[in-house]
Protein backbone atom coordinates (compact mmCIF):
# COMPACT_ATOMS: atom_id res chain seq x y z
CA UNK A 1 0.00 0.00 0.00
CA UNK A 2 1.17 3.49 -0.70
CA UNK A 3 0.78 6.40 1.67
CA UNK A 4 1.41 10.09 1.23
CA UNK A 5 2.92 11.73 4.31
CA UNK A 6 2.37 15.46 4.13
CA UNK A 7 4.05 18.38 5.89
CA UNK A 8 2.36 21.73 6.05
CA UNK A 9 3.17 25.35 6.68
CA UNK A 10 5.66 27.84 5.33
CA UNK A 11 9.00 28.61 6.88
CA UNK A 12 7.71 31.59 8.78
CA UNK A 13 5.76 30.00 11.60
CA UNK A 14 7.97 26.93 11.84
CA UNK A 15 11.41 28.48 12.22
CA UNK A 16 11.18 32.18 12.97
CA UNK A 17 11.65 31.82 16.72
CA UNK A 18 13.95 28.81 16.74
CA UNK A 19 17.63 28.65 17.64
CA UNK A 20 20.28 27.78 15.05
CA UNK A 21 20.79 24.48 16.91
CA UNK A 22 17.10 23.59 16.62
CA UNK A 23 17.10 24.39 12.89
CA UNK A 24 20.28 22.41 12.29
CA UNK A 25 18.69 19.51 14.18
CA UNK A 26 15.58 19.67 12.01
CA UNK A 27 17.61 19.77 8.77
CA UNK A 28 19.62 16.77 9.96
CA UNK A 29 16.50 14.82 10.95
CA UNK A 30 14.81 15.40 7.60
CA UNK A 31 17.92 14.55 5.56
CA UNK A 32 18.64 11.44 7.62
CA UNK A 33 15.07 10.21 7.36
CA UNK A 34 14.99 10.89 3.63
CA UNK A 35 18.22 8.93 3.11
CA UNK A 36 16.98 6.04 5.27
CA UNK A 37 13.66 5.79 3.43
CA UNK A 38 15.40 5.84 0.05
CA UNK A 39 18.01 3.26 1.09
CA UNK A 40 15.39 0.92 2.56
CA UNK A 41 13.37 1.16 -0.65
CA UNK A 42 10.28 2.33 1.22
CA UNK A 43 10.30 5.77 -0.39
CA UNK A 44 8.59 5.97 -3.78
CA UNK A 45 8.92 9.73 -4.14
CA UNK A 46 9.64 12.73 -1.97
CA UNK A 47 10.02 16.42 -2.52
CA UNK A 48 9.86 19.75 -0.84
CA UNK A 49 7.83 22.59 -2.33
CA UNK A 50 8.93 26.22 -2.45
CA UNK A 51 7.51 28.46 0.25
CA UNK A 52 3.72 28.99 -0.04
CA UNK A 53 4.36 32.73 -0.42
CA UNK A 54 5.69 31.87 -3.89
CA UNK A 55 2.50 30.03 -4.88
CA UNK A 56 -0.08 31.29 -7.33
CA UNK A 57 -3.70 30.26 -7.21
CA UNK A 58 -6.00 30.01 -10.20
CA UNK A 59 -9.62 30.77 -9.35
CA UNK A 60 -12.77 30.96 -11.41
CA UNK A 61 -13.81 34.59 -11.09
CA UNK A 62 -16.10 36.70 -13.23
CA UNK A 63 -16.70 33.81 -15.60
CA UNK A 64 -13.05 33.05 -16.34
CA UNK A 65 -9.97 31.51 -14.69
CA UNK A 66 -7.89 34.22 -13.04
CA UNK A 67 -4.53 33.68 -11.34
CA UNK A 68 -3.52 35.57 -8.22
CA UNK A 69 -0.45 35.54 -5.96
CA UNK A 70 -0.56 33.40 -2.85
CA UNK A 71 -1.51 29.88 -1.81
CA UNK A 72 -5.00 28.35 -1.91
CA UNK A 73 -5.13 27.53 1.81
CA UNK A 74 -3.88 29.51 4.81
CA UNK A 75 -0.07 29.48 4.81
CA UNK A 76 0.03 27.21 7.86
CA UNK A 77 -2.28 24.73 6.09
CA UNK A 78 -0.49 24.86 2.77
CA UNK A 79 1.45 21.80 1.59
CA UNK A 80 5.20 22.23 2.19
CA UNK A 81 6.56 18.82 1.27
CA UNK A 82 5.71 15.15 1.05
CA UNK A 83 6.95 11.59 1.08
CA UNK A 84 5.19 8.84 -0.84
CA UNK A 85 6.08 5.57 0.90
CA UNK A 86 5.23 2.00 0.00
CA UNK A 87 4.56 0.58 3.50
CA UNK A 88 1.67 -0.47 5.73
CA UNK A 89 -0.28 2.09 7.67
CA UNK A 90 1.42 1.40 10.96
CA UNK A 91 4.85 2.10 9.47
CA UNK A 92 3.59 5.25 7.72
CA UNK A 93 2.33 6.59 11.04
CA UNK A 94 5.62 5.68 12.68
CA UNK A 95 7.58 7.64 10.04
CA UNK A 96 5.39 10.70 10.50
CA UNK A 97 5.75 10.42 14.29
CA UNK A 98 9.54 10.70 14.02
CA UNK A 99 9.17 14.15 12.47
CA UNK A 100 6.25 15.34 14.59
CA UNK A 101 8.15 14.27 17.73
CA UNK A 102 10.78 16.86 16.84
CA UNK A 103 8.87 19.70 15.16
CA UNK A 104 5.70 19.40 17.33
CA UNK A 105 3.87 20.39 14.13
CA UNK A 106 1.09 18.13 12.72
CA UNK A 107 1.49 15.92 9.62
CA UNK A 108 -1.13 14.13 7.58
CA UNK A 109 -0.92 10.49 6.49
CA UNK A 110 -3.27 9.42 3.74
CA UNK A 111 -3.48 6.30 1.62
CA UNK A 112 -3.07 6.67 -2.13
CA UNK A 113 -5.88 5.06 -4.10
CA UNK A 114 -5.26 1.92 -6.15
CA UNK A 115 -5.47 2.01 -9.90
CA UNK A 116 -6.50 -1.64 -10.12
CA UNK A 117 -10.06 -2.80 -9.37
CA UNK A 118 -10.51 -4.26 -5.89
CA UNK A 119 -11.22 -8.02 -5.93
CA UNK B 1 44.56 -1.27 -0.19
CA UNK B 2 40.97 -2.28 -0.45
CA UNK B 3 39.71 -5.48 -2.05
CA UNK B 4 40.76 -6.31 -5.59
CA UNK B 5 37.28 -5.90 -7.08
CA UNK B 6 36.03 -2.61 -5.68
CA UNK B 7 38.33 0.15 -6.91
CA UNK B 8 39.19 -1.58 -10.17
CA UNK B 9 35.52 -2.09 -11.03
CA UNK B 10 34.88 1.60 -10.42
CA UNK B 11 37.87 2.61 -12.52
CA UNK B 12 36.70 0.25 -15.28
CA UNK B 13 33.27 1.84 -15.25
CA UNK B 14 34.81 5.30 -15.51
CA UNK B 15 37.06 4.17 -18.32
CA UNK B 16 34.07 2.89 -20.29
CA UNK B 17 32.19 6.16 -19.79
CA UNK B 18 35.25 8.14 -20.87
CA UNK B 19 35.65 5.98 -23.97
CA UNK B 20 32.00 6.36 -24.91
CA UNK B 21 32.14 10.12 -24.49
CA UNK B 22 35.25 10.34 -26.60
CA UNK B 23 33.94 8.13 -29.39
CA UNK B 24 30.29 9.22 -29.51
CA UNK B 25 30.85 12.41 -31.55
CA UNK B 26 33.44 10.68 -33.77
CA UNK B 27 31.12 7.82 -34.64
CA UNK B 28 28.20 10.19 -35.15
CA UNK B 29 30.26 12.42 -37.43
CA UNK B 30 31.43 9.42 -39.49
CA UNK B 31 27.83 8.25 -39.96
CA UNK B 32 26.56 11.71 -40.93
CA UNK B 33 29.45 12.24 -43.33
CA UNK B 34 28.53 8.98 -45.05
CA UNK B 35 24.75 9.06 -44.94
CA UNK B 36 23.60 12.61 -44.10
CA UNK B 37 20.47 12.66 -41.93
CA UNK B 38 21.67 13.99 -38.60
CA UNK B 39 18.49 12.88 -36.78
CA UNK B 40 18.46 9.23 -37.88
CA UNK B 41 22.22 8.88 -37.39
CA UNK B 42 22.00 10.34 -33.89
CA UNK B 43 19.33 7.78 -32.95
CA UNK B 44 21.54 5.00 -34.27
CA UNK B 45 24.55 6.20 -32.24
CA UNK B 46 22.38 6.32 -29.12
CA UNK B 47 21.44 2.69 -29.66
CA UNK B 48 25.09 1.74 -30.03
CA UNK B 49 26.04 3.65 -26.86
CA UNK B 50 23.27 1.93 -24.97
CA UNK B 51 24.38 -1.48 -26.20
CA UNK B 52 27.97 -0.69 -25.18
CA UNK B 53 26.90 0.52 -21.74
CA UNK B 54 25.04 -2.76 -21.24
CA UNK B 55 27.59 -5.17 -22.71
CA UNK B 56 31.05 -3.76 -22.06
CA UNK B 57 31.02 -3.78 -18.24
CA UNK B 58 30.11 -7.51 -18.26
CA UNK B 59 31.95 -8.76 -21.34
CA UNK B 60 34.89 -6.38 -21.32
CA UNK B 61 35.76 -3.57 -23.72
CA UNK B 62 36.22 -4.90 -27.28
CA UNK B 63 39.69 -4.74 -28.85
CA UNK B 64 38.63 -2.04 -31.27
CA UNK B 65 35.87 -0.19 -29.41
CA UNK B 66 35.40 2.51 -32.03
CA UNK B 67 34.92 0.01 -34.82
CA UNK B 68 32.52 -1.94 -32.58
CA UNK B 69 30.41 1.20 -31.99
CA UNK B 70 30.46 2.12 -35.67
CA UNK B 71 29.32 -1.36 -36.72
CA UNK B 72 26.50 -1.49 -34.16
CA UNK B 73 25.39 2.06 -35.00
CA UNK B 74 25.54 1.25 -38.72
CA UNK B 75 23.34 -1.82 -38.19
CA UNK B 76 20.87 0.24 -36.17
CA UNK B 77 20.76 2.72 -39.03
CA UNK B 78 19.98 -0.02 -41.54
CA UNK B 79 17.31 -1.42 -39.21
CA UNK B 80 15.74 2.02 -38.96
CA UNK B 81 15.67 2.40 -42.74
CA UNK B 82 14.30 -1.09 -43.16
CA UNK B 83 11.50 -0.43 -40.65
CA UNK B 84 10.84 2.86 -42.39
CA UNK B 85 10.60 1.37 -45.89
CA UNK B 86 8.50 -1.53 -44.59
CA UNK B 87 6.11 0.99 -43.14
CA UNK B 88 6.03 2.92 -46.38
CA UNK B 89 5.31 -0.31 -48.26
CA UNK B 90 2.44 -1.12 -45.95
CA UNK B 91 1.11 2.39 -46.22
CA UNK B 92 1.13 2.47 -50.01
CA UNK B 93 0.27 -1.24 -50.29
CA UNK B 94 2.51 -1.18 -53.35
CA UNK B 95 4.88 -3.79 -54.70
CA UNK B 96 8.41 -4.06 -53.41
CA UNK B 97 10.48 -0.99 -54.16
CA UNK B 98 13.15 -2.11 -56.65
CA UNK B 99 15.73 0.16 -55.05
CA UNK B 100 15.18 -1.39 -51.63
CA UNK B 101 17.52 -4.30 -50.92
CA UNK B 102 17.86 -4.49 -47.14
CA UNK B 103 20.31 -7.41 -46.87
CA UNK B 104 22.64 -5.80 -49.36
CA UNK B 105 22.39 -2.52 -47.50
CA UNK B 106 23.24 -4.24 -44.23
CA UNK B 107 26.30 -5.89 -45.76
CA UNK B 108 27.41 -2.58 -47.23
CA UNK B 109 27.13 -0.82 -43.89
CA UNK B 110 29.14 -3.46 -42.11
CA UNK B 111 31.80 -3.41 -44.80
CA UNK B 112 32.01 0.34 -44.62
CA UNK B 113 32.11 0.40 -40.80
CA UNK B 114 35.11 -1.92 -40.70
CA UNK B 115 36.94 0.18 -43.25
CA UNK B 116 36.15 3.61 -41.99
CA UNK B 117 36.89 2.82 -38.36
CA UNK B 118 40.51 2.22 -39.30
CA UNK B 119 40.69 5.74 -40.73
CA UNK B 120 39.19 7.21 -37.59
CA UNK B 121 42.33 6.59 -35.55
CA UNK B 122 43.30 10.22 -35.96
CA UNK B 123 39.72 11.45 -35.70
CA UNK B 124 39.22 14.92 -37.06
CA UNK B 125 38.58 17.30 -34.15
CA UNK B 126 36.73 19.54 -36.63
CA UNK B 127 33.99 16.90 -36.60
CA UNK B 128 33.37 17.53 -32.92
CA UNK B 129 33.32 21.25 -33.52
CA UNK B 130 30.93 20.86 -36.48
CA UNK B 131 28.65 18.77 -34.27
CA UNK B 132 28.84 21.32 -31.48
CA UNK B 133 27.83 24.08 -33.91
CA UNK B 134 25.00 21.96 -35.28
CA UNK B 135 23.64 21.25 -31.78
CA UNK B 136 23.90 24.95 -30.92
CA UNK B 137 21.88 25.90 -33.99
CA UNK B 138 20.41 29.37 -33.41
CA UNK B 139 16.84 28.27 -34.19
CA UNK B 140 16.80 25.99 -31.11
CA UNK B 141 15.88 27.15 -27.61
CA UNK B 142 18.73 27.18 -25.06
CA UNK B 143 17.38 24.12 -23.16
CA UNK B 144 17.18 22.19 -26.44
CA UNK B 145 20.68 23.26 -27.47
CA UNK B 146 21.98 22.09 -24.11
CA UNK B 147 20.19 18.73 -24.13
CA UNK B 148 21.22 17.98 -27.70
CA UNK B 149 24.85 19.00 -27.08
CA UNK B 150 25.06 16.77 -24.01
CA UNK B 151 23.72 13.82 -25.97
CA UNK B 152 25.28 14.16 -29.42
CA UNK B 153 28.62 15.72 -28.44
CA UNK B 154 28.91 14.68 -24.80
CA UNK B 155 27.73 11.11 -25.30
CA UNK B 156 25.42 11.27 -22.26
CA UNK B 157 22.30 9.11 -22.35
CA UNK B 158 18.83 10.63 -22.21
CA UNK B 159 18.46 9.14 -18.71
CA UNK B 160 21.67 10.81 -17.51
CA UNK B 161 20.61 14.17 -18.92
CA UNK B 162 17.16 13.79 -17.35
CA UNK B 163 18.73 12.98 -13.98
CA UNK B 164 21.01 16.00 -14.23
CA UNK B 165 18.11 18.37 -14.83
CA UNK B 166 15.65 16.57 -12.54
CA UNK B 167 13.02 16.20 -15.22
CA UNK B 168 11.36 13.02 -16.48
CA UNK B 169 13.27 11.11 -19.13
CA UNK B 170 10.33 11.45 -21.54
CA UNK B 171 10.61 15.24 -21.37
CA UNK B 172 14.26 15.21 -22.42
CA UNK B 173 13.56 12.57 -25.09
CA UNK B 174 10.81 14.72 -26.61
CA UNK B 175 12.95 17.84 -26.39
CA UNK B 176 15.72 16.09 -28.32
CA UNK B 177 13.34 14.70 -30.95
CA UNK B 178 11.89 18.17 -31.54
CA UNK B 179 15.34 19.74 -31.70
CA UNK B 180 16.48 17.21 -34.29
CA UNK B 181 13.34 17.73 -36.38
CA UNK B 182 13.94 21.44 -36.33
CA UNK B 183 17.54 21.00 -37.47
CA UNK B 184 16.32 18.79 -40.30
CA UNK B 185 13.66 21.33 -41.27
CA UNK B 186 16.18 24.17 -41.44
CA UNK B 187 18.25 22.09 -43.84
CA UNK B 188 21.37 22.77 -41.77
CA UNK B 189 24.36 20.89 -43.12
CA UNK B 190 26.97 18.95 -41.23
CA UNK B 191 29.93 21.19 -41.79
CA UNK B 192 31.82 23.91 -40.05
CA UNK B 193 30.00 27.18 -40.66
CA UNK B 194 31.92 29.82 -42.61
CA UNK B 195 34.20 32.26 -40.83
CA UNK B 196 31.61 34.99 -40.21
CA UNK B 197 28.78 32.62 -39.25
CA UNK B 198 31.21 30.79 -37.00
CA UNK B 199 32.22 33.83 -34.96
CA UNK B 200 28.57 34.89 -34.88
CA UNK B 201 27.58 31.53 -33.44
CA UNK B 202 30.58 31.09 -31.18
CA UNK B 203 28.70 33.22 -28.65
CA UNK B 204 25.87 30.69 -28.53
CA UNK B 205 28.29 27.77 -28.29
CA UNK B 206 30.13 29.38 -25.37
CA UNK B 207 26.81 30.21 -23.73
CA UNK B 208 25.69 26.57 -23.96
CA UNK B 209 28.99 25.41 -22.46
CA UNK B 210 28.74 27.99 -19.67
CA UNK B 211 25.13 26.99 -19.01
CA UNK B 212 26.23 23.35 -18.78
CA UNK B 213 28.93 24.31 -16.29
CA UNK B 214 26.64 26.48 -14.19
CA UNK B 215 23.91 23.88 -14.11
CA UNK B 216 26.52 21.46 -12.78
CA UNK B 217 28.13 23.88 -10.35
CA UNK B 218 24.98 25.37 -8.90
CA UNK B 219 21.91 23.37 -9.84
CA UNK B 220 18.83 25.52 -10.01
CA UNK B 221 16.63 23.17 -7.99
CA UNK B 222 16.62 19.95 -6.04
CA UNK B 223 18.41 18.39 -3.07
CA UNK B 224 21.97 18.18 -4.43
CA UNK B 225 24.06 21.30 -4.84
CA UNK B 226 26.35 20.06 -7.60
CA UNK B 227 26.38 17.72 -10.58
CA UNK B 228 30.04 16.82 -11.19
CA UNK B 229 29.12 15.03 -14.43
CA UNK B 230 27.95 18.22 -16.09
CA UNK B 231 30.95 20.18 -14.79
CA UNK B 232 33.40 17.63 -16.17
CA UNK B 233 31.67 17.56 -19.54
CA UNK B 234 31.58 21.35 -19.84
CA UNK B 235 35.29 21.61 -19.01
CA UNK B 236 36.19 18.76 -21.35
CA UNK B 237 34.35 20.32 -24.32
CA UNK B 238 35.68 23.83 -23.66
CA UNK B 239 39.20 22.48 -23.37
CA UNK B 240 38.74 20.63 -26.66
CA UNK B 241 37.39 23.75 -28.32
CA UNK B 242 40.37 25.79 -27.15
CA UNK B 243 43.32 23.44 -27.40
CA UNK B 244 42.48 21.59 -30.55
CA UNK B 245 40.37 24.00 -32.54
CA UNK B 246 40.39 27.65 -31.51
CA UNK B 247 43.64 28.35 -29.62
CA UNK B 248 43.54 32.07 -30.50
CA UNK B 249 40.00 32.88 -29.37
CA UNK B 250 40.51 34.84 -26.14
CA UNK B 251 36.97 34.33 -24.90
CA UNK B 252 37.22 30.55 -25.29
CA UNK B 253 40.40 30.74 -23.21
CA UNK B 254 38.60 33.04 -20.78
CA UNK B 255 35.71 30.62 -20.39
CA UNK B 256 38.00 27.65 -19.77
CA UNK B 257 40.00 29.65 -17.20
CA UNK B 258 36.76 30.77 -15.53
CA UNK B 259 35.51 27.18 -15.26
CA UNK B 260 38.83 25.89 -13.89
CA UNK B 261 39.27 28.73 -11.40
CA UNK B 262 35.69 28.43 -10.14
CA UNK B 263 35.59 24.65 -10.02
CA UNK B 264 38.90 24.64 -8.11
CA UNK B 265 36.92 25.70 -5.02
CA UNK B 266 34.30 22.99 -5.34
CA UNK B 267 35.51 20.69 -2.55
CA UNK B 268 35.42 23.56 -0.05
CA UNK B 269 32.02 24.84 -1.11
CA UNK B 270 30.05 22.40 1.03
CA UNK B 271 30.80 20.84 4.41
CA UNK B 272 30.61 17.13 5.18
CA UNK B 273 26.84 17.38 5.71
CA UNK B 274 26.32 19.00 2.32
CA UNK B 275 25.74 22.46 3.74
CA UNK B 276 26.87 25.54 1.79
CA UNK B 277 30.07 27.22 3.01
CA UNK B 278 30.41 30.84 1.81
CA UNK B 279 33.66 31.90 0.13
CA UNK B 280 34.92 33.84 3.15
CA UNK B 281 34.58 30.79 5.44
CA UNK B 282 36.00 28.18 3.06
CA UNK B 283 38.97 26.03 4.04
CA UNK B 284 41.38 27.24 1.39
CA UNK B 285 43.73 24.26 1.61
CA UNK B 286 40.90 22.21 0.08
CA UNK B 287 41.11 24.25 -3.11
CA UNK B 288 42.57 22.44 -6.12
CA UNK B 289 45.93 24.14 -6.65
CA UNK B 290 46.62 22.36 -9.97
CA UNK B 291 43.36 23.65 -11.45
CA UNK B 292 44.13 27.15 -10.14
CA UNK B 293 47.61 27.05 -11.69
CA UNK B 294 46.19 25.92 -15.04
CA UNK B 295 43.54 28.65 -15.01
CA UNK B 296 46.11 31.31 -14.11
CA UNK B 297 48.48 30.13 -16.85
CA UNK B 298 45.72 30.36 -19.47
CA UNK B 299 44.85 33.88 -18.32
CA UNK B 300 48.46 35.06 -18.33
CA UNK B 301 48.99 33.61 -21.79
CA UNK B 302 45.91 35.22 -23.33
CA UNK B 303 45.30 38.50 -21.47
CA UNK B 304 45.87 41.41 -23.82
CA UNK B 305 46.08 39.28 -26.98
CA UNK B 306 42.56 40.28 -28.04
CA UNK B 307 39.62 42.43 -27.05
CA UNK B 308 38.70 41.84 -23.41
CA UNK B 309 35.42 39.96 -22.96
CA UNK B 310 33.09 39.02 -20.11
CA UNK B 311 34.43 35.47 -19.64
CA UNK B 312 38.00 36.71 -19.40
CA UNK B 313 37.03 39.39 -16.89
CA UNK B 314 35.11 36.95 -14.72
CA UNK B 315 38.06 34.55 -14.87
CA UNK B 316 40.41 37.34 -13.74
CA UNK B 317 38.08 38.03 -10.79
CA UNK B 318 37.97 34.32 -9.90
CA UNK B 319 41.78 34.24 -10.08
CA UNK B 320 42.07 37.10 -7.59
CA UNK B 321 39.89 35.18 -5.12
CA UNK B 322 41.90 31.99 -5.68
CA UNK B 323 45.23 33.77 -5.15
CA UNK B 324 44.35 35.16 -1.73
CA UNK B 325 45.78 32.96 1.06
CA UNK B 326 42.99 34.18 3.40
CA UNK B 327 39.65 35.92 2.88
CA UNK B 328 41.05 39.00 4.64
CA UNK B 329 43.93 39.38 2.18
CA UNK B 330 41.65 39.33 -0.90
CA UNK B 331 42.51 42.18 -3.29
CA UNK B 332 39.04 43.75 -3.26
CA UNK B 333 40.03 47.08 -4.88
CA UNK B 334 41.35 45.16 -7.90
CA UNK B 335 38.21 42.99 -7.98
CA UNK B 336 36.01 46.09 -7.85
CA UNK B 337 38.00 47.62 -10.73
CA UNK B 338 37.40 44.49 -12.82
CA UNK B 339 33.66 44.57 -12.03
CA UNK B 340 33.61 48.21 -13.16
CA UNK B 341 35.00 47.09 -16.54
CA UNK B 342 32.60 44.13 -16.66
CA UNK B 343 29.67 46.47 -15.99
CA UNK B 344 30.69 48.41 -19.11
CA UNK B 345 31.45 45.42 -21.36
CA UNK B 346 28.48 43.25 -20.33
CA UNK B 347 26.08 45.19 -18.12
CA UNK B 348 23.30 43.29 -16.39
CA UNK B 349 21.61 42.83 -13.01
CA UNK B 350 23.79 39.86 -12.00
CA UNK B 351 26.95 41.90 -12.63
CA UNK B 352 25.50 44.78 -10.56
CA UNK B 353 24.78 42.33 -7.76
CA UNK B 354 28.35 41.01 -7.71
CA UNK B 355 29.74 44.51 -8.05
CA UNK B 356 27.76 45.52 -4.94
CA UNK B 357 29.50 42.78 -2.94
CA UNK B 358 32.92 44.09 -4.01
CA UNK B 359 31.82 47.66 -3.38
CA UNK B 360 30.88 46.76 0.19
CA UNK B 361 34.37 45.40 0.81
CA UNK B 362 36.05 48.53 -0.53
CA UNK B 363 33.69 51.37 0.38
CA UNK B 364 31.45 49.80 3.03
CA UNK B 365 27.95 48.27 3.12
CA UNK B 366 26.03 51.57 2.92
CA UNK B 367 27.35 52.38 -0.56
CA UNK B 368 26.64 48.80 -1.62
CA UNK B 369 23.07 48.88 -0.29
CA UNK B 370 22.45 52.05 -2.29
CA UNK B 371 23.65 50.27 -5.44
CA UNK B 372 21.34 47.30 -4.69
CA UNK B 373 18.45 49.75 -4.43
CA UNK B 374 18.80 50.38 -8.16
CA UNK B 375 17.89 46.73 -8.78
CA UNK B 376 14.55 46.86 -6.93
CA UNK B 377 12.79 48.04 -10.06
CA UNK B 378 14.66 45.68 -12.40
CA UNK B 379 12.12 43.00 -13.27
CA UNK B 380 14.88 40.57 -14.27
CA UNK B 381 16.12 40.23 -10.69
CA UNK B 382 13.80 42.09 -8.31
CA UNK B 383 11.88 38.96 -7.36
CA UNK B 384 14.77 36.52 -7.01
CA UNK B 385 16.30 35.23 -3.81
CA UNK B 386 19.77 36.28 -4.99
CA UNK B 387 19.07 39.99 -4.62
CA UNK B 388 17.47 39.46 -1.21
CA UNK B 389 20.31 37.19 0.00
CA UNK B 390 22.97 39.76 -0.93
CA UNK B 391 20.91 42.48 0.76
CA UNK B 392 20.72 40.34 3.91
CA UNK B 393 24.51 39.90 3.98
CA UNK B 394 25.06 43.65 3.47
CA UNK B 395 22.57 44.55 6.21
CA UNK B 396 24.37 42.13 8.52
CA UNK B 397 27.71 43.78 7.65
CA UNK B 398 26.14 47.18 8.35
CA UNK B 399 25.12 45.94 11.82
CA UNK B 400 21.37 46.21 11.19
CA UNK B 401 20.56 42.83 12.77
CA UNK B 402 16.78 43.13 12.74
CA UNK B 403 16.55 44.08 9.07
CA UNK B 404 19.16 41.44 8.14
CA UNK B 405 17.19 38.75 9.99
CA UNK B 406 14.00 39.64 8.10
CA UNK B 407 15.89 39.84 4.83
CA UNK B 408 17.46 36.37 5.27
CA UNK B 409 14.01 34.93 6.01
CA UNK B 410 12.55 36.59 2.90
CA UNK B 411 15.39 35.19 0.79
CA UNK B 412 14.84 31.70 2.30
CA UNK B 413 11.20 31.86 1.27
CA UNK B 414 12.10 32.89 -2.27
CA UNK B 415 14.67 30.25 -3.21
CA UNK B 416 13.87 26.99 -5.00
CA UNK B 417 17.17 25.37 -3.94
CA UNK B 418 16.96 23.27 -0.79
CA UNK B 419 20.63 23.65 0.28
CA UNK B 420 20.41 27.41 -0.24
CA UNK B 421 17.18 27.57 1.72
CA UNK B 422 18.79 25.72 4.62
CA UNK B 423 21.83 27.99 4.53
CA UNK B 424 19.64 31.11 4.58
CA UNK B 425 17.45 29.75 7.41
CA UNK B 426 20.56 29.20 9.49
CA UNK B 427 21.94 32.67 8.78
CA UNK B 428 18.59 34.10 9.85
CA UNK B 429 18.50 32.05 13.06
CA UNK B 430 22.02 33.18 14.00
CA UNK B 431 20.82 36.76 14.06
CA UNK B 432 17.64 36.12 15.96
CA UNK B 433 17.51 38.25 19.09
CA UNK B 434 16.78 35.27 21.36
Amino acid sequence: MKYMIMMFGGLGGAIEDRSPEWITGMHELLMKLDTELKESGECVASDALVDPSQARTVRFAGGAPVSTDGPFAEVKESLAGYWIVDVDEERALQIASQVVGYTEYPMEVRRIMDHSAQP
Amino acid sequence: MTGPQGPRAVTGQHRIEDLLREFAPQVLAALIRRYGQFDTCEDAVQEALLAAALQWPAQGVPDRPRSWLLTVAGRALVDAWRADSARRRRETAAAVDPTDHPPAAARAVHHWAVHVSADLAGADPDDTLALLYLCCHPTLSPPSQLALTLRAVGGLTTAQIAAAFLVPEATIAKRIVRAKQRIRDTGARFELPGESARSERLGVVLQVLYLMFNEGYSTSSGPALQRPDLIAEAIRLTRLLLHRLLPDEVEVAGLLALMLLTNARRAARTDTDGRIVPLADQQRDLWDSAAIAEGQAILIRTLGTGPVGPYQLQAAIAALHDEAPTAQTTDWPQILALYDVLATVAPGPVVTLSRAVALAQVHGPTAALALLGTLDTDQRIAHTHRLEAVRAHLLEQAGDTTAAHQSYLRAAKMTASLPEQRYLELRAARLHPA
